[in-house]
């Protein structure tokens, strides 16, 4: 039987066209122009990864407004067999409480599904939520923060990138896992595909084909409530330059200083 | 305002898997004029210790430096997939 | 039978048009951008003159994104100390527009969409590598060993024309074909804008400068133009002059042209926001390549269409004009004996026809003048000596123009008989 993979994507503004409003701290995204969300790249080219292997049938999802169609599209074309997008105006101001409901309500009615690959975060609110929500209301297992991972009869074993170190985990389908950014190197779309990709189109769904009543969704449904914004002071670095010949007297000028502490022995 | 504090401005996606140019250094090791270090106006081509020393990651892709070297070391193709610069004015 | 009648590289002015007039006519038309989003790859000047678009949009100018439109025109000589400017304000130019300036970002995000609402097929963020041939034919383009097919194929691929090249339809570029263009996009209020170069709203300045104070020996020109709220300045290198320099930086020139002390209080306060480069056509019609073959045309910059006489710099027009010029090519040659180098030859009739080949025959051999050591380094010292001695009051005894003149001849070392015989040169030839 045909593996079922879904990708999780979000269209997210150019992290490096984004600036903060020095007044209110809100997003300046005016000059702002819209990518695919960059660990959601590398999720996608996991599941390629795994597809290459051993043959897979893979759906990229989006909740969003219809301008995500392009990135959708472009999933295709690198690889991806089809797409969905999960529009409704209902779904509106949905924090990541709806989003994974939502999202796990859009795989359950694509079927069977075998492993659900999404970015570790977004780049524009880097919650991490809406992977483990979605877990969780698949009630499927987790495993986040990945650097590699593959399939083997049933399961997943995937590196685990952690603060501590690397941990290797090895949990049954259905599961989730949310791949870390730059971990792989995704794959180009070619012209071919991209031709192919316009040509197949996507697949829209609205609250009412998944099956959500939509005071289930959007603004009033979700928790999250604002309250302030602060700033993150920016931390004035004392560049040095050390020449190669220097580095001992350099480490002991940190030691000295107590910015590093001598191990044991 | 120096040729790094306005290259910092740009907003680049870095091809990791694709250098769009390529130099040979055993020409630019024999290089009487290094004219590229002139030329390139992101600052690409530099001198270092007397050695040429490029970098693709800065490059605004105007294409000057393969008509700049007259020996023949430049090797120039277009970037692939959308990466490299990303101008919001152009 | 082709997946499409034609295919267009590149998403410029050029190519956008030439996908729109295509469409316009019903025919199956692709558009490959290596940019995404389209534009972002793309730099002007900017000042999009003339009224080309509306060969493709009628309604360009109510609905194009421009900053401003020409009201003032400057044209000024910079030597270290001094400015001597022509500037030229007219009520005329609010009734018929000459000119826009334009951010080509935004310009080209825009034709690209135009493009796509007409029925283009528009694919952006892949680059084509080169074209695919049978024989001598060329029956579509090849991007990663794909072989996409086509009737036509229509390279408007812009300054950097690697494709072309790639394919071996035309030479790569030599010194004398491409000047280094360098610009910088500085923020600064729209009301200080108006305030600094005299104008209302949307009303727009457009000034092209001799850079005669460079060190060295460098010869490059100089642009200004306002945009709403920000401010295009730039400098178009000469190439071969740089070369023979081989000490000055072509990023420091831009600094030296902004650091001049006519054009720094222009700019004071403004926050630098871009900086980008490319390679401008300055060859001339002797940098002009075979622009049709079986199976091909080749349009705009790529293709080495530009204008520069040194009073005014242009390329977009010529660009939007060729790329619809070889859309009715195409649509002539299918609706006639099919597509063949007989019938694309048609192309270079339409342009001998229109101004963009006119304009290059008629200016055949000017680049000797732009980029002429009269021009660059002698004028700009002699027009300075003149003025000081006309409105310098130093306390000496007053002396005629004529005598004026002739000092400030004899200090640049020009005999007045050579100056008489170049600037006649220069005269017949601009």
């Amino acid at each position: 039987m045909t593996l079922e993979l879904v990708v999780l994507i979000k269209v997210v503004p150019d992290g490096k066209e984004v600036f903060v409003d020095p007044v209110n701290f809100t997003l300046n995204r005016s000059m702002a122009t819209n990518v695919l969300n960059p660990a959601d790249e590398n999720a996608l080219e996991a599941a390629l990864k795994i597809k290459d292997e051993h043959g897979a049938r893979i759906t990229v999802m989006t909740m969003a407004p219809p301008f995500a169609e392009p990135f959708l599209l472009e999933c295709m074309s690198r690889g991806a067999d089809q797409a969905v997008l999960i529009s409704d105006r209902a779904v509106a101001g949905s924090d990541t409480y709806p989003t994974s409901l939502t999202v796990a309500a859009a795989i359950k009615h694509l079927g069977k599904v075998d492993i659900v690959f999404a970015g570790e975060k977004t780049s524009d609110s880097s919650t991490g939520h809406v992977g483990p929500g979605v877990a969780e209301f698949l009630e499927a297992e987790l495993a986040t923060y990945s650097r590699s991972c593959r399939y083997e009869d049933g399961f997943v074993i995937a590196e685990r990138e952690l603060e501590e170190g690397v941990e290797v985990v090895k949990i049954p389908t259905p599961a989730v896992v949310t791949v870390i950014t730059d971990s792989n190197n995704p794959r180009r779309a070619t012209l071919r595909k991209k031709l192919n990709a316009q040509k197949k189109g996507i697949i829209v769904w609205s609250l009412q084909d998944v099956g959500l009543p939509s005071d289930w969704v959007g603004l009033r449904s979700s928790p999250t409530v604002v309250k302030k914004m602060l700033p993150f002071p920016a931390i004035e670095r004392k560049g040095k330059v050390i020449a190669l010949d220097m580095i001992d007297d350099f480490v002991k000028e940190l030691v000295d200083s107590g910015i590093i502490k001598r191990g044991g022995n | 305002m120096k040729i790094e504090d306005r290259l910092s401005l740009l907003n680049y996606k870095i091809d990791k898997s694709y250098a769009h140019i390529t130099v040979k250094p055993d020409i630019c090791e024999t290089c009487p004029d290094h004219f590229c270090t002139f030329a390139c106006p992101a600052k690409c081509y530099t001198l270092i210790d007397a050695k040429l020393n490029f970098k693709y990651e800065d490059c605004v892709e105007c294409g000057t430096c393969v008509v700049a070297c007259a020996h023949g070391s430049v090797s120039w193709t277009n970037s692939k997939g959308a990466h490299g610069v990303k101008y919001k004015y152009g | 039978m082709s997946e499409f009648d034609a295919i267009v590289v590149g998403g410029g002015p050029a190519g956008t048009s030439a996908a729109m007039r295509l469409a316009a006519n019903k025919l199956n038309v692709l558009l490959v951008e290596k940019a995404d989003p389209p534009g972002s790859k793309n730099v002007s000047g900017g000042v999009l003159w003339g009224n080309s678009l509306s060969g493709v949009m009628p309604d360009w100018e109510k609905t194009a994104p421009l900053e401003r439109y020409v009201k003032s025109k400057g044209i000024g000589f910079l030597t270290k100390d001094s400015s001597i400017d022509i500037n030229f304000r007219s009520t005329k130019f609010n009734e018929t527009k000459t000119g826009y300036t334009v951010l080509r970002t935004k310009l080209d995000q825009f034709l690209n969409k135009k493009a796509k609402d007409a029925g283009v097929t528009v694919v952006t963020g892949v680059t084509v590598d080169r074209l695919a041939f049978e024989g001598k034919k060329v029956v579509g383009v090849e991007q990663d060993g794909d072989i996409i097919t086509s009737d036509a194929v229509i390279l408007a691929e812009g300054a950097n024309p690697r494709v072309a090249i790639d394919s071996g339809i035309r030479p790569p570029l030599k010194d004398e074909d491409v000047a280094i263009g360098v610009k910088e996009v500085i923020k600064l209020p729209e009301k200080t804008i108006n305030d600094r170069f005299n104008l209302r709203e949307k009303e727009g300045f457009a000034g092209e400068y001799v850079l005669g104070f460079l060190d060295g020996g460098v010869e490059a020109g100089g642009f200004l133009y306002t945009n709403k709220d920000s401010i295009s300045l730039g400098v178009v290198i000469s190439m071969k002059h740089l070369r023979e320099n081989n000490k000055t930086y072509s990023y420091d020139i831009v600094e030296q042209f902004k650091n001049h002390p006519s054009i720094a209080p222009l700019l004071e306060d403004g926050k630098v926001d871009e900086y980008s480069a490319r390679m401008v056509q300055e060859g001339g019609l002797a940098s002009i390549p075979k622009l049709y073959g079986n199976g091909y045309m080749i349009a705009g910059d790529a293709a080495g269409f530009s204008f520069s006489n040194g009073l005014i710099l242009q390329g977009m027009n010529y660009a939007i004009a060729s790329g619809i010029a070889a859309a009715d090519t195409v649509v002539e040659a299918k609706a006639g004996s099919g597509i063949s180098e007989q019938s694309l030859s048609r192309y270079e009739e339409k342009l001998m026809n229109s101004f963009v080949l006119r304009d290059m025959h008629t200016f055949k051999g000017i680049g000797d003048i732009t980029w002429g050591s009269l021009i660059h380094q002698k004028m700009p010292g002699v027009l300075e000596k003149v003025m000081l001695g006309l409105f310098m009051e130093d306390g000496e005894p007053k002396k005629h123009v004529n005598q004026i003149v002739k000092e400030a001849l004899k200090s640049s070392g020009l005999k007045s008989s050579k100056l008489l015989l170049e600037g006649y040169r220069m005269y017949k030839r601009m």
